[in-house]
Parts: C-alpha cells; sequence; structure tokens
C-alpha cells in the first residue's frame, strides 16, 4: 500500500511539532526518517498511524483519506512498533503477541485456527518461536523489541510504522531487526538514529525543526553538508572495501 | 453505683407504695436542712462526677437541650432563661408562650462562644456529650474558667456511661429518680424549693397512677414489647430501645418484657432479631424531625404493614401498635407521661386471642 | 505444548471450570441463605426453599418463610451482584488506567455517595422525601461527573491523546474530587450532627446490606449483568489496553470513545450499588489482582472469574459479618477490609517473588 502526507501539521499548546510534512512511500518500500532529537519523527509516525488527529493536512492510505476510516480499519491495514510500551501485567509472549490479531477479531468472527498459524508465524519471524511461555517481565530489552515486532506483525499490516526500534539493542540484534524490516514485502516507514543503518533504506527522509527538509536516496541526502547543517556533525563518507558501500565517520561536534 | 438501683428495682415489687415514699423523701433528703423556703448560699454538689459551687441563684441561664429548658419553665425559671438550644419536639404547649420571648440560640449544637456571649451564670444541659471531656459544644472547664457554672441533668450520667456505646451505654438501668434529683437540685439552686417539691410530687402521682392502672388491666404474664425509635433508611436495621434506658424502665415499671436485649441505649437491631423475638406490642416513636424517611411515624406504620415479614409479626396483625412522644422516649420528664400514655394504650387492647 | 492446551490459556474461555461456576454460586447463596443472624433450622430453610422453587407445600412459619426468603435470600443475591460490579469495575479500571491501584472507588464516586447520603441524612436536604439511598446515587453521580471534567480540563491541557498522562490526569482528578467530596462530608457533619446520625452515616458509610430486598434485587442483577456485558463485549479492548492507550489506538480500539464508554458504565454500575448498600472497600482492588494471579491477565477468563469470585467473596463476607459477634452485625466493609488488606499484601509480596 503507499502512505501519503499531504501537509501535515501538529501541535501542542500553540507549539508546533510538525509544519507542512509532505512525503510519499511507495508500496513495498522501506522509508527511512532521521534527523536529531526532537526534530518530530515521533509525532510524524504518530499521525500516520492514526493516534493523533493532524490540524492541518491528512494522511492517505492509497487513494483513501485516513480521517474517513475507522480505528479498527486503519489498524487492520497500519501497524505501529512503539518507542517505548512497557506493561505489569503477568502476560507471556504468545499472548502479547496474540494482541496483534485484535483488529480482525470480533464477536461473529472469534479466535481460530488461523489466528494461531498467525501468530507461530510472527514469533518465527522474529526467531522468538523458542520463547512463546516466557513471560513478558523476564525478557530482556531485544527479546521485547522483538515480541513488539511480532505483535505488530502478526496484524499483517500492510504498512509497518517503527519508532526507533533499534534503540537499547546490542549490535547483533539491531542488525537482525534491521534485515528482518527489509526483508518484509510490505510497505515500512522507520525512524532510525543510526545513521549507518539509514543507510540500507530505499528511501530515507530527514527531519528538522519540525519540518522534512530532505528526502530521497540515502546517499544523495545523507552528503557531508547535510550532517553538519541538520545533525551538527563534522564527517567524512568513505566507501567500505570490503562490498563498496558508503559508510559515514563521524569526527567531531561543531 | 452499680448496685444501688438494681436494689431499688427488687424492692419496688412488693410494696411498691412505701418504698416509693421512702425514695421521694430519700431524694430531697440533700435540702431537708433547708426545708422552709430558701436556699443557704453557696450550693455545692457533685453533679456528674464534678464539684460545683453556687454562690448566688443563677440571673441568666442558657439550656443545652430540650428536657433542661422544659424543666427549668415547669419550675417557674422561664423569665431566667435567655438562650436556649438543641431542639427535639415543638415546646410543651403550656409553655409556648413563655419560650416565644426567649431566644432560641441554635436548633442543633450551639457554639460556645454563642452561650458565652449571652453571659449566663449558669449553663444547664440534657447531655453530657455535649459538654463532657471531649464536648461538641466545649468542655466544663472551659466554662468554669469564665467563671460559668455547668449542670447536666443527673438522667444522662447516674446510671450511664457516655464514652461507649452509639448513645452511650448504660451501666443500670434508668429510673425516674434521676429525672427527680435534677428538678430537686435545679429548685434548690434557683431558690425555688416549693415549686421543685410540687412537680416532683406531681410527677410521682401520675407514675404511680400510670403503673396502678397497668396492675388494674390484668396483662398477661409474659408480656413482650419493643420500642422502634428510627432508622437510617427504610428496611434498614433500626435504633431500638435497649433494656436500660427510658422505655426500658416503662416497660419494667408496667411489666413488660423488652425483646431487645442489649443494654446500649439505642442499639440497631436487625429485624430478623425483632421478627423472630416477635413482641405483643410495638411501639413506635412519632417525631418532627424529618431526617430519614422512617422519622415519619406513617412511614413505620406502612412499612410494617407491608414488609413481608414484619406483616407476619403478632403485633402488627394484631395492630396493637402504639404512638410515642420520641421525646418521651428520652430519659426526661416526658418519660413518665410517655409511661401513661403506654398504660392507656394498653388498657384498649386485647390480649386474649 | 499443544495447540489446545495454549488456545485455551491465551484465547479460549477456559472450559475446564466454567462449569463450576453456577455450582460455586448457588451454593455461596445457599450459605448466604442458612446462617444469619438468628439460627433457623437447616430443615426450614429447605422447606422454604422448597414451598418457593419447586413450589412445594410445606408448612412453614411465616415469619421464618418471610426472613429466608425475603430477607436473607435477597440479601444474599443483591451482596453477590454488588461483590461482581465492584471486582468488574476494579478490573476495568485497572486495565484502562495501567495502574494496579485503581479501585471503583477512586472517581470519587465514594465520597461523592457520602456526601450525598451524609447531606440528605444530616443536613435534610430533601426533608424526608429523598430516601438516603438516592441522596447517595445523587451524590455519587455529581462526585463522577465533576471528576470526569477535572479531569478532561487536566488531559486537554497536557496536550491530549497521550495514554500514559491521560490514565494520569484521571486518577489525580479523581484523588482531588475525593478530598473536595471529603471535605464536604466533614463540614456537614461537624456543622450539625448528633451521635445518633453520626452512628447511622458511619454504618452506612462501612456498607449496610440490612435493608435489602426484592425491590433491591431487582435493580442489583440488571446492573451487575448489565456490567458483565460490557466487560465481556470488551474483553479484547481491554486486553490491548495492556501496553497502554497508544498500543490500543495502534490495535484498531478507538480509545476515547471505548475508554469513555467503560468507565462511565462502570461508573453507573458502582454508583448503583453504592446506593443500595453504601461503600464497602477493598472488592475492586483485591478480587482482581487474587484473579490475575490464578487465572492470567487476559480478560477472556479474568472477567468471568472475577465476576464470581466478587460474589462468592462478598456473599461470604456478608455471612462472617452476621455471625461474627453474636446478636451484632458488623458493616461489611470491616470485613471486607479485615480480609481484604491482607489477602492485598500478601497478593503484592508473592506477586514480586514470582
Amino acid at each position: 500500500m503507499r502512505l501519503t502526507a499531504e501537509q501535515l501539521a501538529w501541535s501542542v499548546h500553540g507549539t508546533p511539532l510538525l509544519t507542512d510534512v509532505s512525503l510519499t512511500v511507495e508500496p513495498g518500500q522501506t522509508f527511512g526518517l532521521v534527523g536529531p532529537n526532537g526534530s518530530g519523527k515521533t509525532s510524524l509516525l504518530r499521525l500516520l498511524a492514526g493516534l493523533n488527529k493532524p490540524k492541518a493536512g491528512r494522511v492517505l492510505i492509497d487513494q483513501q483519506p485516513m480521517h474517513t476510516l475507522k480505528q479498527r480499519a486503519i489498524a487492520q491495514s497500519i501497524a505501529l512498533v512503539e518507542q517505548q510500551a512497557d506493561t505489569t501485567d503477568r502476560i507471556t509472549v504468545r499472548q502479547v503477541v496474540s494482541l496483534g490479531r485484535t483488529p480482525f477479531l470480533s464477536a461473529l468472527r472469534p479466535w481460530s485456527k488461523e489466528d494461531d498459524a498467525i501468530v507461530a508465524q510472527a514469533l518465527r519471524d522474529v526467531d522468538m518461536a523458542h520463547m512463546t511461555d516466557r513471560l513478558w517481565h523476564t525478557l530482556s530489552g531485544g527479546e521485547r523489541q522483538r515480541v513488539h515486532i511480532a505483535r505488530a506483525l502478526a496484524q499483517q499490516p500492510k504498512i509497518l510504522l517503527l519508532d526507533e526500534p533499534t534503540n537499547h539493542l546490542d549490535i547483533r540484534h539491531q542488525l537482525s531487526i534491521l534485515e528482518l524490516v527489509r526483508q518484509l514485502p510490505i510497505t515500512v516507514m522507520i525512524s532510525l538514529h543510526d545513521l549507518n543503518h539509514a543507510m540500507e533504506c530505499d528511501r530515507i527522509g530527514v527531519m528538522d525543526g519540525g519540518r522534512l527538509i530532505d528526502s530521497g536516496l540515502p546517499q544523495e541526502v545523507l552528503t557531508a553538508a547535510r550532517l553538519r547543517q541538520t545533525f551538527g556533525v563534522h564527517a567524512h563518507v568513505v566507501n567500505d572495501p570490503v562490498d563498496g558501500k558508503q559508510i559515514m565517520r563521524f569526527r567531531n561536534s561543531i | 453505683m452499680l448496685s444501688s438501683p438494681l436494689l431499688f428495682n427488687r424492692l419496688w415489687k412488693p410494696d411498691m407504695k412505701n418504698v416509693r415514699a421512702l425514695l421521694t423523701a430519700a431524694v430531697l433528703l440533700p435540702s431537708a436542712h433547708a426545708m422552709a423556703d430558701a436556699t443557704d448560699y453557696p450550693v455545692s454538689l457533685t453533679n456528674c462526677g464534678v464539684e460545683i459551687s453556687v454562690a448566688s441563684a443563677p440571673e441568666q441561664t442558657v439550656t443545652v437541650g430540650q428536657s433542661a429548658t422544659e424543666i427549668l419553665y415547669s419550675l417557674g425559671l422561664a423569665e431566667r432563661v435567655n438562650g436556649t438550644s438543641v431542639w427535639f419536639n415543638p415546646v410543651l404547649p403550656q409553655f409556648a408562650e413563655a419560650n416565644e420571648e426567649i431566644e432560641r440560640i441554635a436548633n442543633d449544637d450551639p457554639s460556645f462562644e454563642a452561650v458565652v456571649n449571652k453571659r449566663p451564670d449558669l449553663v444547664a444541659v440534657q447531655y453530657e456529650w455535649h459538654v463532657g471531656p471531649t464536648g461538641s459544644v466545649a468542655s466544663r472547664d472551659q466554662f468554669h474558667e469564665l467563671g460559668i457554672n455547668t449542670y447536666i441533668m443527673p438522667a444522662d450520667c447516674d446510671t450511664k456511661d457516655n464514652s461507649t456505646g452509639g448513645d452511650g451505654t448504660r451501666t443500670a438501668a434508668f429510673s425516674t429518680d434521676s429525672i427527680y434529683k435534677g428538678i430537686t437540685e435545679l429548685a434548690e439552686i434557683y431558690d425555688v424549693q416549693d415549686t421543685g417539691e410540687a412537680l416532683v410530687a406531681d410527677l410521682i402521682d401520675r407514675e404511680e397512677r400510670a403503673i396502678d392502672l397497668a396492675n388494674s388491666l390484668e396483662l398477661p404474664e409474659d408480656l413482650s414489647a419493643a420500642f422502634w425509635f428510627s432508622s437510617t433508611d427504610l428496611g434498614v436495621s433500626p435504633f431500638m430501645a435497649g433494656q436500660l434506658g427510658a422505655p426500658g424502665y416503662m416497660m419494667d415499671k408496667l411489666g413488660i418484657r423488652n425483646v431487645i436485649e442489649s443494654d446500649e441505649e439505642w442499639p440497631t437491631v436487625g429485624w430478623e432479631s425483632i421478627a423472630r423475638a416477635d413482641p405483643d406490642v410495638l411501639v413506635i416513636a412519632r417525631m418532627d424531625r424529618r431526617r430519614f424517611p422512617t422519622d415519619d411515624i406513617e412511614a413505620k406504620r406502612e412499612f410494617l404493614r407491608s414488609d413481608p415479614v414484619t406483616r407476619e409479626m403478632t403485633a402488627v396483625k394484631n395492630n396493637r401498635i402504639v404512638e410515642m412522644d420520641a421525646h418521651a422516649m428520652s430519659a426526661t420528664m416526658r418519660t413518665i407521661y410517655g409511661l401513661e400514655s403506654l398504660a392507656e394504650a394498653l388498657s384498649t387492647m386485647s390480649f386474649n386471642q | 505444548m499443544s495447540i489446545a492446551l495454549t488456545r485455551s490459556s491465551t484465547t479460549g474461555f477456559g472450559l475446564r471450570w466454567l462449569w463450576l461456576t453456577p455450582i460455586v454460586l448457588v451454593a455461596a447463596l445457599i450459605a448466604g441463605t442458612a446462617i444469619g443472624e438468628t439460627s433457623i433450622p437447616v430443615e426450614t430453610i429447605v422447606k422454604v426453599l422448597a414451598n418457593q422453587l419447586l413450589g412445594a407445600d410445606y408448612a412453614v412459619d411465616r415469619i421464618d418463610a418471610g426472613i429466608i426468603w425475603n430477607y436473607r435470600l435477597s440479601r444474599a443475591v443483591v451482596a453477590g451482584c454488588c461483590g461482581t460490579s465492584l471486582a468488574l469495575a476494579g478490573v476495568v479500571l485497572q486495565a484502562l488506567l495501567r495502574n494496579p491501584l485503581a479501585d471503583p472507588y477512586l472517581m470519587g464516586i465514594s465520597a461523592g455517595a457520602s456526601t450525598g447520603a451524609v447531606a440528605v441524612a444530616v443536613a435534610g436536604l430533601g426533608a424526608g422525601a429523598l430516601s438516603l439511598s438516592l441522596g447517595a446515587f445523587i451524590g455519587a453521580l455529581l462526585a463522577f461527573g465533576i471528576v470526569i471534567m477535572l479531569a478532561h480540563a487536566a488531559n486537554s491541557g497536557v496536550g491530549g491523546g497521550r495514554g500514559v498522562q491521560a490514565a494520569g490526569a484521571i486518577i489525580l482528578a479523581g484523588i482531588a474530587g475525593s478530598q473536595l467530596f471529603n471535605a464536604l462530608t466533614a463540614f456537614i457533619i461537624t456543622k450539625s450532627a448528633s451521635a445518633e446520625q453520626a452512628r447511622g452515616i458511619m454504618f452506612w458509610l462501612m456498607g449496610n446490606l440490612s435493608g435489602v430486598r426484592w425491590a433491591d434485587v431487582a435493580l442489583a442483577v440488571p446492573a451487575a449483568l448489565f456490567g458483565l456485558l460490557v466487560c465481556l463485549w470488551h474483553r479484547r479492548s481491554l486486553d490491548a489496553f495492556t501496553f497502554g492507550a497508544d498500543s490500543a489506538a495502534s490495535m484498531g480500539i478507538a480509545v476515547r470513545p471505548v475508554r469513555g464508554m467503560l468507565i462511565i458504565a462502570m461508573a453507573l454500575v458502582t454508583a448503583v450499588m453504592v446506593s443500595i448498600v453504601g461503600a464497602i472497600g477493598f472488592v475492586g482492588l483485591v478480587i482482581p489482582h487474587a484473579m490475575r494471579f490464578i487465572v492470567g491477565s487476559r480478560h477472556t477468563r479474568l472477567v468471568p472469574a472475577t465476576a464470581l469470585a466478587g460474589a462468592v467473596f462478598l456473599i461470604g463476607s456478608d455471612i462472617l459479618s452476621r455471625i461474627l459477634i453474636s446478636g451484632q452485625v458488623l458493616p461489611i466493609g470491616v470485613i471486607t477490609s479485615l480480609i481484604g488488606a491482607p489477602a492485598f499484601a500478601l497478593i503484592l509480596i508473592r506477586g514480586k517473588r514470582s
């Protein structure tokens, strides 16, 4: 599905957090969202997930304006993995992932074998199938993040939004999650802090001060000038001798 | 303290009139030496555990509690009362006119300053909890520090422990002797002893006639009754008269068994217990207060008639329901009027099944 | 680990214990009918129940029959309804507000009910035409309305939508509203209350089932069933709040209407119960936590388990309140708190260890 934002604006208490953000993510693309702290990445993802209604502009899912859809209909297409979502409930991994089926269940459509299969597949996708009966509070941070992603996958979304999913993860899990996300045949928007990870996306957008100041192919957007201007760092872009890909080396802040 | 009233109770049965005369003399004894017509000041006496000394007859009085107010009126002292408070019922009709002239400081509890502001020589109090150690108006010491004397009606403390139970707990049965004692002591304090004696004599006479009437009725041996004051809501466990309060005294005098066995003044008792005890007579309180639905005597009757359990009770089925002024059910001068009206009501009832 | 077993632990109804529900409930009701402040022989009780339920024609004392059928059974049924409703309200509020200490009385309901009752009883509001329970009901709704308005104001103040803040705003508003109404109650009592009234009010504030009759059953049973059905219907929504309101929204729950509707429904049900029997503490706190400990956090199992346990707990507490001190009936709130407080502590400690 195509995800489109048209001139989105969002503010809290008169303080603008997003101004005039327009972008399009083509079906199947992985779109990376980068920007310094407080640049509006999370606010944008919340609008795109339908958690907040934009003060101006609109969001389109394919051609359908989001505000014409019920929350349940949105959730049948779009899944969100939040940055920090925790619980004190005594709840197993399988139960968490089962929550992802919520938008499809109703009194007339009870839990079925098919749902079991979807949950099991989602757990396999994030490599958590061996931990299905572990209790949530016994999991490590990385395991919890993977369970959240499995929960989102159990929604069988056409569009997946992830808000800094690699935070607090060790490098192996960071890479495995990015790899998983890239392989998904669906539209993905992911906000990232690690700019080198962002280089792996199909396209990226740079947020600064609530505006989308640039978007395009990673190597075209993440230039030394952009890094200096937006992120406040001096950096070299160098080629990796092993696979020839571009990587950034950050030298010092301005 | 504990044994003497009980002893009196036993003595009364065989030869009531003689003992009664003896008692009256005993009650009046403290003032016997000043019998003539004048009081020797200062008057010193122990009132509810506190020594008080009255230097001269009080000219200005504030009352806290209707019973204290009405006793002073009955002693012809209305012009020396310049403030009243804590009213339960309309004043007795014969004092309505006099009462009009006197400022009613508060319907309920007056504040300390409002009482003091009337510059009373004496504060006459019906209930100890208004001026007791944790008095809701003030403690007695607070009044005494300002040179204001306090007098609490002995009916509320002589056989009663006000530190426990909802409305205090009787340590021994209430008897009208404590009422007479209060009248006699107030008469001495105000130097109106002749009036006091006459009032006590009149009350004793009415009491005896009521008892004589009951005796003449040849009531069944094991006649039982219960007094229903009110309830916080329809059907909720009601406040019933305990064994030792004013209603207990009435039943004892008339030879009736109170089915409520508690020693508390007004225990809450479940209707289940009351219905199974199934008293022969139910006495229900009439009052002007309208705080709870069952304050209304018609609501009480309606409940008794319509509730699926109470309507099966003997007293209800045989319509042996007696109305009585709520004020008569508390330990006041009006207790004797209550005794009269209960005896009269019994005289109209048939107990032959 | 078979599919069948895991299904029952996640989404199925746990049919293995469900059939016990009516048996346990009926047993509790019979116990509530058989045990009372006076002792009636079991034989009489069986005869009365047979007369009423099976149309038998045994000769029994009419007062005994009335007590068993009209006092005790109606009282046990209302106690059960009340336990169910309060416990379910606890489940819902704890789930929605993500706060383990959320309690049906948090919404200012008990404070408002007390104020309403005291205003009628002590201040003489309504001059006898207004019953204590009606006063309590009006007070409860008034306080709840104020709490919701406060919460709404506070919530729009922090910029809306953020689930954690919204839940926090409701809890803070509940505390503020409760304090306000408690102060009003204290004001009215200080202004004018004699010992008799204070006693009546106290007894009522701690819960009082002595006035319950079949007319109350006609109110309590539909209210409790309504509460139960609402909870069952929204069991998946309640589950979806596991990771907070935003997470619920991203899984398709229309958070504001659903949360608002559930809270209002539970407030109404609680207000009805409070107006019938007074404020009974700890049920909404202890029962949900105890049941989470036993059947887990999924509402498909938690809701029916809590409904049953709440009913049985309150019927049992009512029995205890009648027999603990012979010749005297304790306020039921005393019993629930005396059992509830240590039980709650135990659950917390054991929950931490596991």
